[in-house]
């Protein structure tokens, strides 16, 4: 087990060292200047000297490998530089931003599974029934509606209209309570119609019908036996999401000032602020191997086949 | 198992009902409970207000991302900006400016004190105009850097600046919002440098940060020490909020009592907004011109006839109006009446379609028997017109323009850019056509003749082919050194006169500031100068 993790481990360096290339090589590519881009961002008038001074001083009249090795260094030193607008160091501001983030992804996840999880097995369990359709519905506005939209209409009705929750910001529970529900409606969507599939599927399987056979409580059969292997196509869904949740749902945040990761990088983005955008792609990077570690961790603990599959392979 | 369905019924049902309901009694009750927070701030004589981004580091000698208005709330000039230009005493009570107008003495204000109690003195003066101008490069954009030549603390309370030539807005230059305002000693870091960060935001102005958490809030509180008259309010609450649509419901739920700057709501909000018998809405004089440059430098548009057929080719009020709904006004002149100078009478160019065809034949562009674009030794004419994709005005204006001179035969093509490429190109002389702001006051009009006399802002490079552009550098540089009032009035008149004719940049409409407020706010006044806070003549009900 322990091996196995160290294995999953070390192909975080190889992913990491293409993530890495690919934005160099973007920064490259792009017409913009980093030289100029500092100097735009801290608002100094780009002289030809000026800027000759900027790019001896960040390095960019080496060769380009040679700048490439020089990030890739500094990365493993987990230091990426600092902002070009604020001056401070990256991550400094970034550790600032991220529990913000991390605070909304982990409701929204949990959330979405509290919903989803009734949801979906009573929507398997009874096919056509009301709970079912209610579902249909559900996932047809969860992937329809833009969630800026969605953002809109809830501020509009529970905040403006009603005066029960506060439009924007972040503080107590209850200035959660608007952004979770937004970026849940989608999660619980996509996780009821997933686990009514997958839950159909189980229960057609013959260990569902050994078991009924043995003359288990339905109960038991639905919720202990087919829920455990019927959750696994959810439980991979949900690493993905976590990974897309941790690096900063962009428009959420935007829409009720939540002062986490996404809105930065985006305003990092407008002003150019290479640091931040190169320590952004690093660390999304990371947390996507690491959200889909867990989960295949997650999937081995519930579905011990899958370890075993994989040692017969190696 | 049925249990659970029973379970989840209840559950479902209590969640869709409490939907149901804010969908239903939403309307029947208008905000009674947002009425009663909004007392309940007014109650202490604050307020709360939103800003798009966080306010940034208060440091008075550097810019972005630390925001304008926040920084004059702590820090003061020496001389402030008042209605029309008129300049005012602030920290300084009195100036003398010697004839040859290369030394200016500031006798400053006595028992000024920091927010931390410290002394206002002419040291402390020297101290922060050295750490300004030991970044000359970064402040070059501002005209009186490039001329001082001495800082001298003359006695406590009086402070010499002496120049190397003569620069007639020395004072307007003194009275922006950055880099010249003053930080108190104990602000200032061990090396004295505070390009790279001060320690405590300590200034002379009315207001002090008392609370302050990034991308979220910040809290001003009235300074206690603060020599001139105390703001009629106790307490500013910005908060940082970047969507503007959040912001208008954030609004109409009363967690706000202003909304205030320029672009800050979308039209529609405002409209709606100021419809609404609940809200006050103010708009402000004009702040700034939108315009746009007919490049002279792509031989088409050298022909001062081109170019007039394009000014009279289009009707810019109804455009104007109808893209901005009197939110912007339609402009005849690049500048406003409302800075020094300026004040002069312009003859306009009125819309003339007739005219405008007439002009283009005349020039030899002629429209081909069985096609829509003219055309003059196998050329087309046509040209690119750059907009900022992200503004929603310049969008609409662009095609309304392409479709009006569309009909004189005119192709337009419109490109949708970035603000920073579209800036790259403008400085790289890369454009036909393209959407220019001046700075506004209390920049202009120094700040404007000197874009037309330097290259490399784009606008001496749209001139560049206008057969009298030496002699406009010459008397741009003469008005800029010039002491004498009488001539410089008549060298702008004359500058001003000859860029209305050459029409190579062509006003469309005044910017205007908005401001919303709830009926809590009962005196709302915008500053003259562009970038100042407006808390200074805002008063709110006594509760």
């Amino acid at each position: 087990m322990i091996r196995y993790i160290g294995k999953r481990m070390l192909a975080i360096v190889p992913i990491v060292f293409i993530a890495t290339l690919v934005t160099f090589a973007l920064i490259h590519i792009s017409p913009v200047d980093p030289a100029e881009a500092y100097l735009t961002a801290a608002h100094i008038y780009p002289t030809p000297e000026l800027l000759e001074q900027k790019r001896q001083e960040f390095g960019l009249d080496r060769p380009i490998l040679e700048q490439y090795l020089d990030t890739l260094g500094r990365i493993a030193r987990f230091d990426f530089g600092r902002s070009y607008l604020t001056n401070r160091p990256v991550w400094e501001e970034v550790k600032m931003r991220l529990p913000a983030t991390a605070e909304l992804a982990l409701c929204s996840i949990l959330f979405s599974v509290l919903v989803s999880v009734p949801l979906g097995v009573l929507a398997a369990v009874y096919r056509k029934g009301w709970v079912d359709r209610l579902t249909r519905l559900i996932s047809y506005f969860g992937a329809s509606i833009p969630q800026f939209w969605l953002g809109y209409l809830l501020i509009f009705f529970f905040s403006v209209r009603l005066d029960l929750l506060p439009v924007e910001g972040r503080g107590g529970w209850e200035n959660l309570v608007l952004p979770t529900l937004t970026l849940s409606l989608v999660l619980i969507a996509l996780y009821t119609r997933l686990l009514r599939v997958s839950m159909s599927e189980q229960l057609e399987e013959i260990y569902v019908q050994y078991a009924r056979t043995r003359g288990l409580p339905e109960r038991s059969v639905v919720l202990k036996h087919a829920l455990k292997v019927a959750m696994m196509p959810l439980i991979t869904s949900m690493g993905m999401n976590m990974g897309r949740l941790l690096t900063g749902t962009i428009i959420v945040e935007q829409v009720f000032s939540w002062p986490g990761f996404g809105r930065y990088f985006v305003e990092a983005i407008f002003n150019r602020d290479i640091p931040v955008i190169q320590c952004y792609v690093f660390l999304a990077a990371c947390l996507f191997i690491v959200c889909n570690l867990i989960v295949d961790l997650i999937q081995m603990y519930m579905d011990p086949r899958i370890l075993a599959k994989g040692r017969t392979e190696s | 198992m049925f249990n659970i369905q029973r379970r989840a019924a209840v559950l479902i049902g209590a969640i869709l009902m409490l939907v149901a309901l804010s969908a239903c009694s939403g309307k029947e009750q208008p905000k009674a409970a947002a009425g009663s927070s909004a007392q309940e701030q007014a109650s202490a004589k604050t307020i709360t207000i939103s800003w798009p981004r966080d306010i940034g580091t208060m440091n008075p000698h550097t810019y972005n991302p630390s925001q304008l208005f926040a920084q004059s709330m702590l820090y003061e000039p020496l001389v402030s900006y008042g209605k029309n230009g008129k300049l005012e005493p602030a920290l300084a009570e009195s100036w003398d400016i010697s004839a040859d107008g290369k030394t200016y003495t500031f006798h400053l204000r006595p028992n000024v004190k920091f927010s931390d109690g410290s002394e206002f003195n002419a040291a402390i003066v020297k101290k922060n105009f050295d750490a300004v101008l030991k970044h000359r490069d970064t402040h070059a954009w501002l005209g009186v850097v490039g001329v001082i030549d001495q800082t001298q603390a003359v006695d406590e309370h009086t402070f010499r600046l002496t120049l190397s030539e003569p620069y007639y807005p020395v004072l307007q230059d003194l009275s922006v919002v950055r880099p010249f305002r003053f930080l108190g000693e104990a602000g200032f870091p061990d090396d004295g440098d505070t390009a790279e960060g001060v320690k405590q935001a300590v200034g002379t102005g009315p207001w002090l940060l008392s609370e302050y958490k990034q991308d979220e809030y910040a809290i001003f509180k009235r300074n206690p020490n603060y020599w001139g008259k105390a703001p009629a309010i106790d307490q500013v609450t910005v908060k940082i909020i970047p969507d503007a649509e959040t912001r208008v419901a954030a609004f109409e739920k009363g967690d706000l009592d202003l909304i205030y700057g320029e672009g800050v709501i979308s039209l529609d909000a405002f409209q709606e907004l100021q419809a609404n018998d609940q809200y006050t809405s103010q708009l402000s004089d004009p702040v700034g011109t939108r315009s746009l440059l007919l490049n002279s430098s792509n031989p088409k548009l050298a022909d001062i006839r081109v170019r007039t057929a394009l000014h009279q080719g289009f009707n810019k009020e109804a455009m104007v109006e109808g893209i901005t709904s009197g939110l912007e006004q339609p402009a005849d002149s690049i500048l406003s009446t409302n800075y020094p100078y300026t004040d002069v009478q312009l003859k306009p160019i009125e819309y003339d379609v007739a005219h405008s065809q007439a002009l283009l034949d005349e020039a030899g562009w002629i429209l081909p028997e069985g096609k829509a674009v003219r055309e003059k030794d196998g050329q087309k004419l046509e040209f690119e017109l750059i907009y900022d994709k992200t503004d929603p005005i310049q969008k609409a204006m662009a095609e309304t323009i392409q479709a009006e001179w569309g009909g004189l035969g005119v192709q337009v093509n419109l490109t949708g850019l970035e603000l920073t490429v579209q800036i790259k190109r403008l400085k790289a002389n890369d454009f036909d056509l393209y959407f220019w702001y001046n700075y506004g006051a209390p920049y202009d009009p120094h700040s404007f003749v000197n874009v037309v006399a330097s290259p490399g802002f784009g606008i001496s490079e749209t001139l560049s082919a206008i057969p009298m552009k030496k002699q406009l550098d010459k008397q741009i540089h003469e008005v800029l050194s010039s002491t004498d009032e009488t001539k410089r009035k008549e060298l702008y008149r004359s500058i001003l006169e000859t860029l209305q004719e050459q029409s190579a940049i062509v006003p469309l409409s005044y910017v205007k500031k908005t401001a919303v407020y709830q009926k809590k706010i009962t005196q709302f006044e915008f500053p003259a100068n562009r970038d100042e806070n407006p808390f200074s003549g805002l008063k709110t009900q006594t509760p």
